[in-house]
């Protein structure tokens, strides 16, 4: 069977991660995605190494001088014949360039544009310079996701990329739902920092209806009764498991994984309420128990007892993780420069495709060198001639 | 002027049978003008009992986490676990395009709603199931939530200090329901080719393993075992200092002459100005003594001074915004990020967040609301399934709506 989105051919200007995320979502089921680089501004995302490769596999690359005017010119024609073109540049660089959506609408009537700045294409902070971490911190996830107020951490690495780029790809998606049925075009005014405001909407709820501020919880459950529910210190080194308790029944069954030990009878450990207002020390008498038991081991013998646990995996455990492995979750690529590299399955998984025989995996491709798809894209899709392609190419608009 | 050319999603219809932990996939489709039944037990959906609750009293009917995951759905009860709720159950199957759901695997096939079930009433059904673990494998039948599927997913060990930390709220069942919502748009689409449903198979571990970044990047090139590193940005581009009255998230690597030179025009760049600090690799190895200097600095200033100022020079500086800060930020007041409830639900709050992105030729949901338990029952079962009120009646006796 063909690719479900093999019809579909995107424009793709982005960089670094939240866009060429929306644009793998898509390439990774099938749309002919092209992305614009140029030797000009190479220096704005390394192509080498791990982290372009892995963000920016299945795509095709051609190489283009957006700043000559001849460069724009040839920006349009390929604007003529994609579904949809992508970018998360600061607002004023694609209006500058002349390639603002009202130009591009009349065209490609049916074109879809999808533009993901930091702060959106309106507003007071419009031309604000944002990264992942940016938005996270002005977005309140940041301050939230800490131990308490007074030494904020923040994620440990760009969620908000990967969460920007899905909305991005889902509102792409939804766009060509919309172009099918009516053969109307849309233009999508995506923010980042709307997207980690989203990622909060139970605190910005509570502020809004209860005129009350939350405050970081750790590891301790936001807004759910629940407790024990933390992180505890296993055998070995930097080794942890998570254990939450919800009800008694799990109560009871993690009191008999400990063996039922005296202090767990305290009065003040009897009821959840009660234990969720002693949650310090009840974490420290958990945490002292856990210390001599190796994570996996205790945590498969908690989950036999109904109780939810997890193992803190860092990335080797991830690596080896046996479920994982087991569902194929990491596949090989093999690249012409890097050799044998492995790469994560999308999650969005389809049973019947979901074999567990690998042959019948779908074949990712490698991530491209810069305009390795030159010719096919200027000449086989956008009809230059042999002459007029080795023009450009001389004039440094190709490149 | 909103018509129904203009909604993206008109038409679609979707079952959502979901807790929190698919309840965000359903409301994205709803967003887009999908009509979207949530399908509660009688009684309501147990992740009703999650806070906060507008009151801060725990209620049924007010909890704003409910309320903010089920917005634009409309709510009808139903027991499937009953004979006859099931009989009700397939004919809704056969009236809509996808059921959204998170039971443990196989709960469903018990109930005889598995997906071959469901298939054979409607072919077309587009089944999203949202789980732990997934449908198959070794771990399939463990126990989760969101704590458990941070730890397994490898968020927890590169995020906290010396100990790991979860992110604030409940970011793995956001995640998946975002890899399901886009999931359920391509089997729509796949739909049309194959002319069948599909069984899609989401699982909340892998939703959070595979957007983390730098960490399994640099774990399969360059052999490295991401490690915490406390407020300090993996790639060590930010840190977060004191202000005089918060705290700023800044770059300690870009642009650092232009740092220097404006801590220099006030007396405060102490060392740094030496030209042993002009090689990055130096820079990483006095982190401590650099953090300490600019430190001192930033506690001189207000946290809008060094915001306004530094996105002046074009740094990706910012504030570490606290939520009530986010309700007030003038962006979002001028992007009108913040919805109207409607009048008949603003018993919960005036306002609720609404989406991040924005459709032109129109703007979308000015007007929000999220359903009470069985809301739409008399309205969905009369004019969708022709029950009579008397039937609703013995049904509802019954504890079966």
């Amino acid at each position: 069977m063909e690719d479900i989105l093999s019809k579909i051919r995107v424009l793709d200007f982005t960089k670094v991660l939240s866009g060429p995320y929306v644009t793998r979502t898509l390439a990774d089921f099938g749309a002919e995605v092209i992305k614009v680089q140029s030797k000009k501004t190479e220096g704005t995302e390394p192509v080498f190494g791990g982290y372009f490769h892995t963000w920016n596999r299945n795509k095709r690359s051609i190489s283009l001088d957006m700043s000559q005017p001849e460069g724009r010119n040839l920006g349009l024609r390929l604007v003529e014949i994609c579904d949809v073109v992508i970018e998360n540049f600061s607002p004023r660089v694609m209006s500058n360039w002349g390639m603002e959506y009202t130009t591009l609408n009349r065209i490609n009537p049916g074109l879809i544009m999808l533009s993901m700045s930091g702060m959106g294409q309106t507003g007071p902070w419009k031309n604000h310079v944002a990264f992942g971490p940016t938005v996270q911190s002005l977005g309140g996830l940041t301050y939230l996701s800490s131990f308490n107020e007074e030494t904020p951490i923040g994620p440990g690495y760009a969620l908000a990329d990967h969460i920007a780029g899905l909305y991005g790809a889902f509102a792409v998606l939804a766009a060509l739902e919309n172009r099918d049925r009516t053969g109307q075009g849309r233009y999508i005014d995506l923010s980042q920092y709307e997207v980690v405001s989203t990622m909060i909407g139970p605190a910005l709820m509570d502020v809004l209806a209860n005129d009350r501020e939350p405050i970081p919880q750790g590891n301790q459950p936001d807004y759910e009764m629940a407790a024990p529910h933390g992180c505890y210190q296993c055998r070995g080194d930097d080794r942890w498991c998570v254990i939450g308790v919800f009800n008694e029944t799990e109560w009871q069954a993690l009191v008999n994984v400990m063996g039922n030990p005296a202090w767990t009878l305290e009065d003040r450990f009897s009821t959840l309420t009660g234990r969720k207002v002693h949650f310090k020390p009840l974490d420290e008498k958990i945490d002292l128990w856990t210390r001599s038991h190796d994570a996996e081991r205790l945590v498969q013998l908690l989950q036999e007892k109904g109780i939810r646990a997890g193992v803190v995996q860092n990335a080797e455990d991830l690596a080896n993780d046996p479920h994982l492995l087991d569902q194929n979750f990491f596949i090989p690529i093999e690249d012409p420069v890097l050799g044998k590299t492995i790469s994560d399955r999308s999650p969005i998984r389809f049973i019947k495709d979901a074999s567990k025989d690998p042959s019948s995996e779908t074949q990712l491709k490698s991530s491209p060198g810069m305009g390795e798809a030159n010719q096919y894209v200027y000449m086989d899709l956008v009809g230059l001639t042999q002459d007029e392609y080795t023009s450009y190419v001389q004039q440094g608009v190709i490149a | 002027m909103r018509t129904k050319k203009n909604i993206l999603l008109a038409g679609l219809k979707v079952l959502d049978l979901t807790d929190e932990k698919g309840s965000f996939c359903s409301k994205l489709l709803a967003d887009m003008g999908a009509c979207v039944i949530k399908v509660e037990r009688p009684g309501g959906n147990t992740s009703r009992k999650t806070g906060p609750f507008k009151g801060q009293e725990p209620h049924l009917e007010k909890s704003l986490s409910f309320f903010y995951n089920n917005t634009g759905k409309k709510g009808i009860t139903l027991n499937i676990e009953h004979k006859e709720g099931r009989r009700i159950f397939f004919e809704l199957v056969k009236k809509n395009d996808v059921i959204v759901e998170s039971f443990s695997p196989g709960f469903l096939d018990q109930l005889g709603l598995g997906f071959e079930s469901l298939s054979l009433i409607n072919p077309k059904i587009i089944l999203a199931s949202v789980t732990g673990f997934g449908q198959t494998g070794p771990r399939r039948n463990h126990k989760t939530c969101n704590l458990v599927a941070s730890a397994f997913g490898g968020q927890m060990s590169v995020t906290g200090s010396s100990k790991p930390l979860k992110h604030y709220g409940e970011q793995t069942y956001l995640t998946a329901s975002l890899f399901a919502a886009t999931g359920i748009l391509l089997a729509v689409r796949k739909l049309r080719m194959t002319g069948k449903g599909e069984h899609l198979d989401i699982s909340i571990q892998e939703a959070v393993a595979s957007t983390l970044e730098h960490v399994m990047v640099r774990y399969f090139y360059d052999n490295i075992i991401p490690k915490r590193q406390g407020s300090l940005h993996w790639d060590n581009l930010f840190d977060i200092f004191p202000c005089q009255d918060g705290y700023i998230q800044i770059t300690l690597f870009d642009k650092w002459e232009t740092v220097v030179e404006w801590m220099g025009s006030e007396d405060m760049a102490g060392d740094l100005t030496k030209k042993d600090y002009l090689d990055e690799a130096y820079r990483i190895r006095h982190l401590d003594h650099i953090s300490k200097t600019i430190k001192n600095w930033t506690q001189k200033h207000t946290v809008k001074e060094l915001f306004e100022l530094g996105q002046l020079m074009q740094f990706p500086w910012a504030p570490v915004a606290s939520p009530q800060k986010v309700v007030e930020s003038p962006q979002l007041k001028d992007r009108r990020f913040l919805k109207d409830i409607c009048p008949e639900r603003r018993d919960i709050a005036k306002k609720c967040p609404g989406v991040p992105y924005q459709f032109e030729p129109e703007r979308y949901q000015s007007v929000v609301k999220a359903p009470l338990i069985g809301e739409d029952n008399l309205d969905f079962y009369e004019k969708e399934l022709g029950l009579s009120t008397e039937k609703l009646e013995e049904l509802s006796n019954r504890g079966i709506i």
